[in-house]
């Protein structure tokens, strides 16, 4: 089995793995403290549109994901911050459209292509060097700039309108942070899918937000969940021949059950009412 | 009792909310240095609005609103860092993960500006300020675990947190069992004297107020009364404001025919 490790493919794909995981467990806290969680699904359906515009196009694939992605976001931020409607009915709208166009532009296409349904269910053990680069230069993007605004992020998470009464650039920031989940969306395509990737985004965050009530323990473990769920997901992948994103998701799902079980906080609740 | 006599929020002829839609009508009002001001009306009176006004989230759409020698016209003054808020129970997560000192360390964020991390003298600070509400023993308590109570007091050590110059409290005793209420009043009135902080309280707790504010302000999308507690709150003001005939007791405030039974 060892003997699986010395491939380039596997090594690509454990990285490309290691670094999605990451990526999305990290962006998963922000996203899931400040109720974005349906916004993360909008936009990994929003930049298939773009892939598969790129595919009937000829035009890159990638760099259209990004497009569709960051429209939808901005255009659902837009929406929120005016008012004139709540998020999850704009976001809904758009995750429809942009299925809609997703679907179209695959029906407009002359032959089957089986790269744009990669895209769809993802293939993580199909990543080549140059995608590998493209993943990591993003994500040393994303961590860095998430890195770089922390402070401002975890407040606008917890409280917006307090945030931008204490003097912090909350309204920017909440672009900002729309802005690093479409780039995590896309980054992430390849690698679990735009339909898994959703739940790559949301389940490391909510399994360590059962176990903790500190934010950077919180980020911490939604990080090392997040991280070796993706690596293990792809090992279990490679040895029984299962599609990759499943193996991935599922897998993260059985870590996040495990978690409530076993929360801390659902047992102090729980002695709690006991004792009463 | 006010420290000074300079305006720090000065209001003139103020007017905010939206086209078509006018939330809090001519407003000219200055709030000095030292003051501990009460902001008292009926629901909808524009209480909020005034809130959100002197944090700088609402420009006036006529008038002007100056609050320390900034314009605050256009939305563009930086003053927000010196204002200390308490926003209303239910606005925040209350079991949002988060322990009491990072609670508390958010207060240090806006001051502290982009780019910069908290360090060490922030976290003194963020302990001083929980030492001045009773809680520096709970500092790695989650939040969530609190009673309304005490978490009452960690947000009020947050807003300390900034170092500001005014207190703005949004109904701070609102969701509070009685024993509590007193308790986050006294801790204010505490502060006010101690810090020599300028404080803005918006309540519906006229009764609870109005022995320890130097000024009431009252407030029916318009200013209606503005001064000492015993010249606000005359029976035939308080009857055109909220609808009924109020009576003052040497002790309460109560509606007349209630205190007739």
């Amino acid at each position: 089995m060892l003997e699986l490790f010395t491939y380039d493919f596997m090594q690509r794909s454990l990285l490309a793995a290691a670094m999605v995981g990451g990526l999305c467990s990290v962006i998963g806290v922000f996203v899931v403290l400040r109720g974005l969680a349906f916004v993360g699904a909008g936009t990994s359906h929003a930049a298939f549109a773009g892939v598969a515009l790129g595919y009937l196009m000829g035009w890159p694939p990638l760099g259209l994901a990004i497009l569709f992605g960051l429209a939808t976001v901005w255009i659902t931020g837009w929406v929120e911050e005016r008012g004139r409607m709540k998020l999850d009915v704009s976001i809904g709208i758009l995750y429809t459209t942009t299925m809609a166009l997703a679907i179209l532009f695959i029906g407009l296409m002359k032959s089957y292509n089986a790269e744009v349904y990669g895209y769809l269910f993802g293939s993580v053990l199909s990543v080549t060097s140059e995608e590998l680069r493209v993943i990591g230069g993003l994500s040393v993007l994303v961590l860095g700039l998430i890195l770089l605004f922390s402070k401002e992020l975890y407040f606008i998470a917890f409280d917006q309108e307090m945030a931008e009464a204490s003097g912090v650039p909350a309204r920017r920031m909440f672009f900002l942070l729309l802005t690093l989940v479409a780039l995590t969306v896309v980054v992430s395509l390849k690698t679990v899918g735009a339909i898994l990737v959703f739940a790559m985004i949301l389940i490391p965050a909510s399994t360590a937000y059962q176990l903790t009530s500190s934010l950077m323990t919180l980020t911490l473990y939604s990080t090392i969940i997040g991280v070796t769920t993706a690596v293990a997901g792809v090992v279990i992948s490679a040895i029984w021949d299962v599609p990759s994103g499943p193996a991935i998701v599922l897998l993260a799902t059985t870590v996040f059950f495990i978690s409530v079980l076993f929360s801390p906080k659902r047992m102090k609740r729980a002695a709690h009412v006991h004792v009463h | 009792m006010p420290d000074s006599l300079d305006p720090i929020i000065r209001f003139d002829h103020a007017s905010f909310g939206f086209p078509g839609v006018i939330a809090l009508k001519d407003i000219s009002l200055s709030i000095n240095a030292g003051e501990f001001v009460g902001v008292i009306g009926p629901n909808g009176s524009g209480k909020t609005t005034l809130c959100r006004a002197v944090l700088g989230l609402m420009a006036p759409v006529e008038g002007h609103l100056h609050i320390f020698d900034c314009a605050c016209d256009e939305l563009r003054c930086h003053h927000r860092a010196k204002i200390g808020y308490l926003p209303q129970q239910g606005v925040v997560d209350r079991n949002f993960p988060v322990t009491v000192l990072e609670t508390v360390m958010m207060g240090r964020y806006g001051a502290l500006g982009l780019f910069k991390r908290p360090g060490s003298k922030d976290r003194e600070i963020a302990i001083e300020s929980l030492t001045h509400v009773g809680m520096e023993r709970h500092k790695d308590t989650a939040l969530g675990h609190l009673s309304g109570g005490q978490q009452q007091r960690v947000f009020i050590a947050r807003a300390l947190a900034q170092q500001p110059k005014v207190l703005l409290l949004d109904e701070p005793t609102t969701g509070l069992d009685i024993t509590a209420q007193h308790n986050v009043i006294e801790l204010v009135e505490h502060l006010h004297d101690e810090l020599g902080l300028t404080v803005l309280l918006i309540t519906h707790d006229i009764n609870m107020i109005r022995s320890r504010v130097d000024r009431l302000v009252l407030l029916k999308t318009r200013l209606y009364a503005a001064g000492p507690p015993m010249d606000v709150l005359k029976p035939e003001i308080l009857r055109e404001v909220y609808g009924k005939d109020l009576v003052i007791t040497e002790k309460d405030l109560v509606i007349v025919e209630d205190y007739h039974h």
